[in-house]
């Protein structure tokens, strides 16, 4: 089981530097302990997993370049281990049963604390 | 935001009643609903009372979603509910919901009818207390409509004289020439392919020569006529570009596609059997087709593909007429000229 | 003030991509097939910059929902279409109940109602976002002239920016471009940039 103190990596993958921001904020508030690498795009974050393979991914799906859920299926085939949670305004269903299918969390956007908090508890959950 | 007086404090002359407003709303000519923020009915006038069927004792402090015995459409649940929670104020128009609610048109014989046409209006209303109310307006569709439509019959008319050929009804050759460059420049933005048909009558100098003017007049509307049954989608639209001579845009098809509706075009045509003593492919009248296909992400212009067009149609008629020549640009055989000003599309 | 900081204006794109994906989700339940829709960029522009090039709406005719907001600002919020994506839209929406010669007597509707789940979504979610109270008119529609329309958007402001939202459309298999542009007075938009800046300084 996590424990509550144990430093963690979380990769933030959103074109919004806003977002980007917000999310960080608010799981540092949670989670002051944990390393925070973002990411502007789905291919950056390809790039950066293979440096420093985060624990957890937060993902957002319309960026430039390849989209959100297509970066996190290649990212889990890769590292089925990292915990990746959609965090889209994109509520789309497709989308939606493919997060689901590839085992990721889906949360809808805005970004607020509760959102955030949804998202943090699908990475600290017992497996 | 529209609030709610408190009692008797009316816009109008302090001296009227409270009374007055039940008249008014009753008197209407259209519903009114007045809901809380659960759903509960506070207002039910006549006019719903009447097309529904179910009086206003029986509505008044009941729920709306379990007023009716087959409960309410999923839209019209999904927009109380926001106007509730943003305070925005929505429309449920008839083009996309024809009848949210189980109303009628009157005398309400409801189990052998179909619903009434409606419109319906959902406005937000915050009382002076804060509290959060839906005022849903219901109006017939039916008449807006009909007067809808003899509006627009109308000035289509007016607006119609400046795109069409007077004499075929197709469109004419301003109006393809616009389209042609707007349809262009849209494959181009957005890879998709397009495909552009020109076709001509076959010796038709010789059918006028032989059957006179009025007759090939005639001919050609019957051309234009078969031309157009066999096109389905309100984009692809046939235009006169020039005295025999007809252009099809066709957005978003591609070669298969194109050729498909090229056979299709030539066999109508063919099959209307008008009898051309003069001609030497047949004993009726014909058409030739070229048809050029647009290929996404190649660097073709609109000139170099209206040219490929003209090149494709004289195959056609070079090949023995009565056929379909088809090119794919920018394939068709000759580099595409440099980018002159007329060839740039505005967009 | 010529312009917003990148800042702002990334706030500004994160808010009206989560109303539209929102709008996106009704209008799929609507038509019952999937909807895409974003907002891919927003800018300032000067009135002077405002024509058909600059809003990617090059077609004679433009058909527009208008929308008037108020609260601590003011606003009227128009969303931008050509006049025959408008009605390919409509086609396209209403496809299986509707027959094609009808479709042009509930072109105004039907735009009055997608525009409507356009503007409130982008609305609702400014509110929420930036955590105010904002009212609003009932959708209005018209189509008229590409110069006059635009030309009527540009008198209409007492101040020289105009603030527009890019906007990506997909229904089914059509694709298309339009815009959403907001007519503020300077107070207005100095209101609304003050709890942009607010928002931002909570991060």
């Amino acid at each position: 089981m996590p424990h509550r103190n144990s430093i963690k990596t979380l990769l933030i993958v959103d074109d919004s530097r806003v977002s980007r921001m917000m999310i960080r904020t608010f799981s540092l508030a949670k989670y002051p302990q944990w390393i925070i690498i973002e990411a502007a795009s789905g291919n950056e974050a390809l790039e950066i997993v293979d440096r420093d393979t985060p624990n957890y991914c937060t993902m957002d799906i319309n960026m430039p370049g390849i989209i959100g859920i297509d970066a996190a299926e290649q990212i889990l085939a890769k590292y089925p281990g990292i915990r990746v949670a959609i965090f889209s305004s994109n509520i789309q269903q497709s989308h939606q049963t493919r997060a689901t299918a590839l085992g990721a969390r889906f949360v809808a956007k805005p970004v607020t604390e509760k959102s955030v908090a949804q998202v943090l508890e699908f990475f600290e959950s017992n497996p | 935001m529209n609030s709610i007086p408190a009692k008797n404090e009316f816009a109008f002359s302090g001296e009227i009643g409270g009374n007055i407003a039940e008249n008014i709303w009753d008197s209407i000519k259209s519903g009114l609903i007045l809901v809380d923020s659960e759903g509960k009915i506070l207002l039910w006038n006549d006019w719903i009372a009447q097309h529904s069927g179910i009086p206003a004792e029986s509505a008044l402090n009941h729920f709306l979603g379990s007023l009716f015995p087959d409960g309410l459409a999923a839209p019209f649940k999904t927009a109380l509910r926001n106007v509730l929670q943003h305070k925005l104020p929505i429309i449920l128009s008839n083009a996309l919901h024809r009848s949210p609610l189980p109303l009628y048109p009157l005398p309400v014989a409801y189990h052998k009818q179909d619903r009434m046409q409606q419109s319906v209006i959902f406005t937000p209303i915050v009382t002076s207390e804060k509290k959060r109310l839906c005022l849903i307006q219901v109006t017939d569709a039916t008449l807006s409509i009909k007067r809808e439509r003899v509006l627009k019959s109308h000035s289509e008319r007016l607006n119609k004289v400046a795109i069409t050929d007077a004499l075929t009804g197709a469109y004419n050759r301003r109006f393809f020439d616009e389209r042609f460059t707007a349809e262009f420049g849209r494959a181009q933005r957005q890879s998709i392919p397009l495909s552009l048909i020109m076709l001509d009558v076959d010796f038709f100098k010789d059918y006028n020569d032989r059957y006179g003017h009025p007759a090939g007049d005639k001919a050609l509307i019957s051309v234009v006529e078969a031309l157009k049954s066999q096109l389905h989608r309100p984009t692809d639209v046939v235009t006169r570009y020039g005295g025999e001579e007809f252009a099809i845009i066709l957005p978003d098809s591609g070669s298969e596609g194109g050729r498909i509706v090229a056979e299709k075009l030539r066999t109508a045509v063919s099959g209307l059997n008008i009898p051309h003593g003069t001609s030497s492919v047949a004993d009726h009248l014909t058409i030739s087709i070229g048809i050029v296909s647009y290929q996404p992400d190649t660097s073709c212009n609109a000139t170099c593909f209206l040219e490929a067009a003209d090149t494709a149609l004289y195959r056609a008629k070079h090949d023995g007429r009565n056929c379909v020549r088809h090119l794919v640009a920018p394939e068709c055989g000759k580099p595409c000229p440099v980018d002159t000003p007329q060839a740039d599309s505005p967009d | 003030m010529n312009s917003l900081s990148e800042l702002q204006l990334d706030a500004l794109t994160e808010i009206f991509n989560i109303g539209a994906g929102r709008a996106a989700s009704s209008l799929s339940e609507i038509v019952g097939d999937e909807v895409k829709l974003s907002v891919p960029c927003v800018q300032l522009y000067q009135s002077s910059e405002i024509n058909a090039d600059t809003l990617s709406l090059n077609s004679p005719r433009l058909g527009a929902v208008r929308q008037h907001f108020s609260g601590p600002f003011n606003a009227d919020a128009m969303l931008l279409f050509t006049e025959e994506r408008a009605m390919e839209i409509v086609h396209d929406m209403m496809a299986s109940q509707v027959d094609i010669e009808d479709v042009a007597e509930y072109e105004q509707e039907a735009m009055c109602e997608l525009g409507n789940i356009i503007l409130n979504a982008c609305l609702s979610s400014m509110a929420d976002m930036l955590d105010l109270t904002l009212n609003s008119s009932l959708p209005v529609y018209f189509v008229g002239a590409t110069n006059v329309v635009l030309r009527q958007i540009i008198s209409e402001t007492n101040q020289p920016l105009i603030l527009v939202l890019h906007i990506d459309l997909s229904i089914e298999k059509r694709h298309l471009q339009g815009c959403l542009v907001f007519l503020l007075s300077s107070s207005s938009l100095q209101k609304l940039l003050a709890h942009i800046d607010r928002f931002i300084s909570g991060i």
